[in-house]
């Protein structure tokens, strides 16, 4: 028989089927104890009941892809301050790359026109296109909005650590009693307080439908937003470039693609604002620094404003009483050069 | 949802009313991706400030027939069964005349 070749993991089939018990093996031995020896059912991995850390456990498997979205979407969230958001209707992989494309030089020709000027924060390079799961994304949206963890403080931690995520089909699990875990933004104490409480709205709920993409900008920087909408979402105040100036945007799977996307809204800083308030956004000249100094002026006018209105009084009062003694200065001048003269001519005719 | 026989589509609703935003946005997402070279999508965008505004939705099919969605009445299966009705009587008379 010719040898067996030997096989790199690699090279070893992706969907290999693995058994119930093999796929939680890892967790098994990780985070439980011995299993005790009346084990009624082997065929039930045990399932961790406590964590062995001090972190309280994730509300689903944190292997599981969808944990690991949850905590991606957080993290973007919590780092973009600019987020624009769109729906995509069946855009092509070869549509995709053709806007991201563009997308990418126009921001690039953006940023290097304000390096120029001074500043190189490069805000283009970190900016992306991307697709989001929605569901997942609404809920981590949820989470951002409403759990303000305080970072640091041990004893702030909720005391419900203890009875946290026992997953379905452990019926025979305890909860074993133990010091409060700290809540991270995955676990399930967080996703209680926050999803299922449905009073906590953050004004973007009705946009989080269908299929969404993110423009997400790591500063809120009005010129990129400007090269983004002239690119993605063009109107007559962000004209889309020209044939001539820029030939590969009016190809076709550019064009297609763009007409399949849609602009629905925005979320700047944490507040939510709807197509024409991110045109509003877009269009500040200048950027931040520009709107900053325009403050600064409003500001130092209105000061200079309220010193000139109140000095208006007295700077009145000051001419009018100037303009009188000049008038009243005059006349003296005039009654003495009259009363001087006939002293003069009685001078002359009597000398 | 059968779109085959749909030459022209025409919207206008805001994406910030939960109820017809939402049917309308997916209605437009069940399009296929060569929509935009068969038919004729107009789409009209109300802001935040607009959307109590009603929406409006309104097909034309190959044969001429045009359909206005009530989407106070209609969810999205509602107006996929009521397009699917239509393009299969379409349907028929396509295969039928060979």
């Amino acid at each position: 028989m010719p040898p067996r070749p030997r096989l790199e993991p690699a090279q070893l089939p992706r969907r290999l089927y693995l058994c119930h018990q093999c796929r939680h093996a890892s967790l098994a031995t990780a985070t439980t104890p011995a299993p005790p020896l009346e084990y009624d059912s082997p065929m039930l991995p045990p399932i961790p009941t406590h964590s062995s850390t001090r972190q309280s456990l994730s509300h689903k498997p944190p292997e599981f892809r969808k944990s690991q979205l949850h905590r991606q979407y957080q993290s973007l969230l919590r780092s973009s301050p600019l987020i624009l958001l769109f729906q995509h209707n069946n855009v092509n992989a070869t549509e995709w790359s053709g806007i991201r494309r563009e997308l990418a030089s126009a921001l690039r020709k953006v940023d290097e026109d304000l390096a120029k000027a001074g500043d190189n924060a490069y805000v283009g390079e970190s900016t992306k296109l991307q697709i989001v799961q929605t569901g997942i994304f609404a809920s981590a949206l949820k989470v951002v909005e409403f759990w303000k963890p305080k970072f640091g403080d041990i004893s702030a931690a909720p005391a419900a650590g203890g009875e946290a995520a026992v997953p379905a089909g452990s019926a025979g699990a305890i909860a074993h009693g133990q010091a409060p875990a700290e809540a991270h933004g995955l676990s399930e104490e967080v996703w209680r307080a926050v999803a299922l409480n449905k009073e906590l709205t953050h004004g973007l709920e009705p946009l989080l439908s269908g299929p969404i993409a993110l423009l997400t900008l790591p500063t809120v920087s009005p010129q990129h937003l400007k090269a983004a909408f002239s690119i993605l979402a063009p109107t007559p105040k962000f004209p889309a470039p020209k044939r001539r100036l820029n030939p590969t945007y009016h190809e076709k799977p550019v064009q297609e693609g763009l007409q399949k996307l849609m602009l629905l809204g925005a979320r700047v800083e944490g507040k939510v604002f709807d197509m024409e308030g991110a045109r509003w956004v877009g269009g500040i000249e200048g950027g931040m620094t520009g709107l900053r100094s325009q403050l600064v002026g409003m500001l130092g006018g209105m000061g200079a404003q309220i010193t000139s209105t109140l000095e208006a009084a007295g700077k009145s009062l000051y001419f009018t009483v100037e303009g009188r003694r000049d008038m009243l200065e005059e006349e003296e001048k005039k009654a003495n050069a009259g009363s001087d003269e006939p002293a003069k001519v009685e001078s002359v005719g009597s000398s | 949802m059968i779109t085959k026989y749909i030459t022209a589509v025409s919207t206008a609703f805001s994406p910030f009313n939960a109820r017809s935003g939402k049917t309308v946005r997916n209605f437009l997402a069940l399009l296929p991706p060569n929509a935009r070279s068969k038919m004729a999508i107009d789409v009209k965008m109300f802001g935040q400030r607009e959307a109590e505004k009603p929406a409006s939705l309104s097909l034309t099919f190959k044969d001429g027939k045009e359909m206005a969605m009530d989407l106070e009445k209609m969810k999205l299966k509602d107006i996929q069964t009521e397009v699917d009705r239509h393009s299969r009587t379409l349907r028929r008379v396509e295969e039928l005349s060979g």
